[in-house]
């Protein structure tokens, strides 16, 4: 190959490159948004099992409203704490009722306005437990959904209680009856609406390129106040390099998780083009102890069934300690399964400290010390031989796993770790076979679910360790059911989780993101952090 | 000719067929629930895991699901995607341009760049150049790829600024732009990860070329053709070269198949949407569908590569025949 074909190509190479440079540039009103996953299915009511993530929500929450969304305490206790959306006010009739009023300005993005009739529609569909049978389950108190008249809604409740608003706002968007109540229940997820979803936020469906990005444009039209930035385009990178590389190159101007290792962190807040913008997190990651057998669980665990053993392994570890390193001071110990957006977070309680002595001294009266010298506890010439599984995409986890490891061998505690592939790792979960589970939980923004994965009711699904008191669960009823003693009786019910500790409450993070500096943004919404991005502005002069 | 083709369809056929099987077994017998991970982080009635079990043909019995898949593929058809809930034959469409384009690239270069490397070190064997070559590309052989990625990306796109650190369009790119800023805006976020990729793998090329070349360069009709005073390059491209080709040739069908799922560490860190990066998480979560598809896509490449090979071989060698 002549020398002077080779430069030629170099040279071709980078010219034509340097053209396609300059015609991607520009765009101040654009925000490209990095995100892990590709948003497959973001359609209220259709956002089920695989499609229930975390992309599909951040695309639904930029075109479809609810009616009225959580306010910013996330205070979601009664009628009050949220703010009008599709709803522009609401009143109760009784104990029972709510009736919503919609705001006469809403339109779906083909122009057609927002009727009650939609939101009839809507529930209809997300009470149908062969549709969702999980949205199903969390609207089961909703008797009756009924419109009157073109802008009124109202809601009929089977009972009393303070959730009543956040169930009938929180978990679904409504759809346009207009254009699917034709279609056949089961089919709206092959049709194609979904290919281009019409619906009545601020930014409407732009063009999808699978694999790579989707971009949502605009709605000038939007009731509410036309967006200031024109374009929302998520960006899919399915790893954290990648997308760490794509937002320092400028190639992206947010992400709204960075993961640890600290440094990614370090580096991010390193370039003066970003600001990091701190904020509370739905995930709580706890080690789940099981009171089962995992070789037969019709039999209480040998070791784990007993509430003293159990706090001995709590107070043998330096929690704070193992947080710090993982999250420097973007988390904390949690008081019991409580993420740091729940409100329930902020009630003045602290978790307990690290006391080995104590822990020693609770083990011992249980008959675990080392009778036969070789430095590892035993009772009746079993060791105290335990084994914890994670899963292995979680470097937080392996981390924090090996710390605990190490601290519980210098209690002489015998700890295997087991770093297992995601699908096994579940597997084994779902089938109680394990002694100790690495779990993280995402919540919703109300302590209502708090059942769902610690109350009796829930042993064979979500509460997986098998944990049941009754005291804990009628606490929780009742902080669900008492407005004005909720935050006592809350309190009591996480003292009392905290004491008979059905897990170790490992970590509560508050999700780090980063953001261009030329938006001037609103505050990032824990449970949908791009959510109020139609109400941001742009900064003169500064950046792309 | 005709007898040869039709006995390598046959084998090819069985091929598949047997390759197909095995992927399915030992997937199936691979520990893991695909549904398990939907629980993972967000509380999940046991009502949906029943529910979607039904709707992805879980709860049939292996047989059952194994003849479904047979009878689908049959038609092309490789069921829904357990993670993406869209057709797998629409999610490969979508996913393999993006492969071709990186692999096909990839190739071109080794196969163009990495040959003349290859002749070019046969040529000047023992001299600067030939130790220069081979220590560079050995180097570059024993990188790894996903962290020459990570540099490049770091160095050129991040540091420099000079090209995108990842993904194969600017979504900031006007779609109504001329072909020409399209396809300038796909060459320059294609050179990192190509480079990347072609850094790693040229080694081989180059070795096996060099190889061949220094075999055809002792053959007595090199000595004849320099006696009768032909000019170095002719000899050396027209009557060694042209002899040295049926190694790299081997090289070639090897290569095609690892086009499609060699570069799955290079698209991870490129955000490179291409059919590695699917494959790889359908086997993190385990969806069946997906797998069974890229599987089979995979050893329709490696068969079809192989009759590829050995039909050049037949045509370019007149020693070889249609046996």
């Amino acid at each position: 190959m002549p020398r002077w074909t080779l430069g030629a190509v170099v040279l071709a190479t980078g010219l034509i490159a340097v053209t396609g440079r300059l015609a991607a540039q520009g765009d101040r009103a654009s925000i490209v948004i990095l995100t892990g996953q590709e948003p497959t299915l973001p359609v209220p009511t259709l956002m089920v099992g695989p499609a229930a993530n975390v992309a599909n929500a951040d695309v639904a929450a930029q075109l479809f409203l609810r009616l009225a969304d959580p306010g910013p305490e996330l205070k979601l206790i009664g009628d009050d704490g949220f703010v009008p959306r599709l709803a522009r006010s609401w009143e109760r009739r009784d104990s029972l009722t709510l009736v919503f009023h919609l705001d006469p300005r809403a339109r779906w993005h083909d122009g057609k306005p927002v009727t009650a009739r939609d939101v009839v529609f809507t529930f209809d569909r997300a009470r149908d437990s062969t549709i969702d049978p999980t949205v199903a389950e969390q609207l089961r108190h909703i008797r009756e959904v009924r419109a009157q008249g073109d802008r009124d809604v109202v809601f009929t409740f089977d009972h009393a209680y303070p959730g009543q608003f956040y169930d009938a706002t929180f978990y679904v968007q409504p759809l346009p009856a207009h254009l699917l109540a034709d279609l056949p229940r089961d089919s709206l997820a092959r049709s194609r609406y979904v290919r281009a979803p019409i619906g009545d936020g601020p930014y409407r469906w732009g063009r999808q390129v699978a694999g790579q990005f989707l971009e949502l444009d605009a709605n000038h039209d939007f009731f509410l106040g036309a967006p200031a930035i024109h374009r929302v385009i998520f960006l899919l990178a399915g790893s954290q390099s990648a997308r760490i590389n794509l937002l320092l190159s400028g190639d992206a101007d947010a992400l709204a998780n960075i993961i640890p290792p600290l440094s990614n962190i370090q580096r991010v807040g390193a370039d003066h083009r970003l600001q990091l913008v701190p904020f509370p997190s739905q995930t709580v990651g706890y080690v789940v102890f099981n009171f089962r057998d995992p070789d037969d669980s019709s039999r209480p665990n040998p070791i784990l069934s007993d509430s003293v053993v159990r706090q001995a392994l709590v107070l043998a570890l330096d929690r704070k300690a193992m947080v710090e390193a993982a999250y420097g001071s973007y988390s904390k110990v949690p008081v019991g399964p409580v993420s740091p957006m729940l409100w329930i977070s902020r009630l003045g309680l602290s978790p307990a400290n690290q006391d080995t002595a104590r822990a020693r001294a609770l083990l011992a009266s249980r008959g675990w010390t080392d009778h036969n010298g070789d430095g590892v506890l035993d009772r009746g010439g079993h060791p105290l031989a335990l084994s914890i599984n994670y899963p292995s995409s979680s470097s937080v986890r392996r981390q924090m796993a090996l710390q605990m490891q190490e601290q519980y061998r210098r209690l002489g505690i015998q700890l295997e770790v087991r770093a297992l592939d995601p699908p096994v790792w579940g597997e084994l979960r779902n089938r109680g076979k394990f002694d100790l589970d690495f779990s993280s939980l995402s919540q919703d923004p109300s302590p209502s679910g708090m059942l769902q994965s610690w109350g009796c009711a829930s042993i064979g699904a979500n509460n997986v360790g098998s944990y049941c008191d009754p005291v804990f669960d009628s606490l929780v009823t009742a902080a669900l059911a008492d407005r004005d003693h909720a935050p006592d009786l809350w309190r009591r019910a996480l003292r009392r989780v905290e004491a008979d500790a059905p897990a170790i409450f490992m970590y509560a993070p508050v999700f780090v993101a980063a953001v261009d500096r030329r938006f001037d943004r609103t505050p990032l919404t824990p449970y949908s952090p791009w959510q109020s991005i139609w109400r941001w502005r742009l900064r003169r002069g500064a950046g792309r | 000719m005709g007898r040869w083709l039709a006995r390598r369809v046959v084998q090819a056929a069985l091929t598949l067929a047997v390759a197909a099987t095995l992927a399915f077994v030992l997937m199936r017998v691979a520990p893991g629930d695909p549904l398990a991970r939907l629980a993972m982080d967000q509380p999940i009635s046991p009502q949906q895991i029943a529910l979607l079990r039904t709707r992805y043909g879980l709860d049939q019995p292996l047989l059952k699901q194994y003849t479904a898949f047979v009878g689908g593929a049959l038609h092309g058809d490789f069921g829904v995607s357990i993670a993406y809930g869209r057709p797998v034959t629409a999610l490969i469409a979508e996913r393999l341009p993006a492969t071709l384009i990186l692999g096909g690239t990839v190739l071109l270069i080794n196969f163009t760049l990495g040959l003349w490397l290859g002749v070019r070190q046969a040529v000047k064997r023992g001299r600067a150049a030939d130790h220069l070559i081979g220590v560079l590309s050995q180097t570059g052989y024993a990188v790894p790829s996903f962290w020459l990625g990570l540099v490049l990306a770091w160095l050129v796109g991040i540091r420099w600024q000079l090209l995108p650190a990842g993904g194969m369009h600017s979504p900031l790119m006007d779609p109504t732009s001329t072909l020409l800023h399209q396809a300038a805006d796909l060459l320059e976020h294609l050179i990192l990860p190509a480079l990347t990729l072609s850094i790693v793998s040229i080694a081989a090329a180059i070795r096996y070329q060099r190889t061949a070349m220094l075999d055809a360069l002792s053959l007595p009709f090199i000595l004849t053709a320099r006696a009768k005073g032909l000019r170095e390059r002719q000899i050396v491209w027209r009557h060694a070269w042209r002899n040295a080709l049926f190694p790299v040739l081997t090289l070639f069908g090897l290569w095609l198949p690892v086009l499609v799922t060699g570069s799955v560490f290079v698209e991870d860190v490129f955000a490179w949407p291409g059919l590695g990066s699917l494959a790889a998480g359908a086997v993190a979560a385990r969806d069946y569908p997906v797998l069974m598809g890229t599987t089979t896509l995979v050893a329709v490449i490696v068969v079809l590569a192989s009759l590829l090979i050995d039909g050049l071989y037949a045509l370019l060698d007149p020693r070889i025949r249609w046996a």
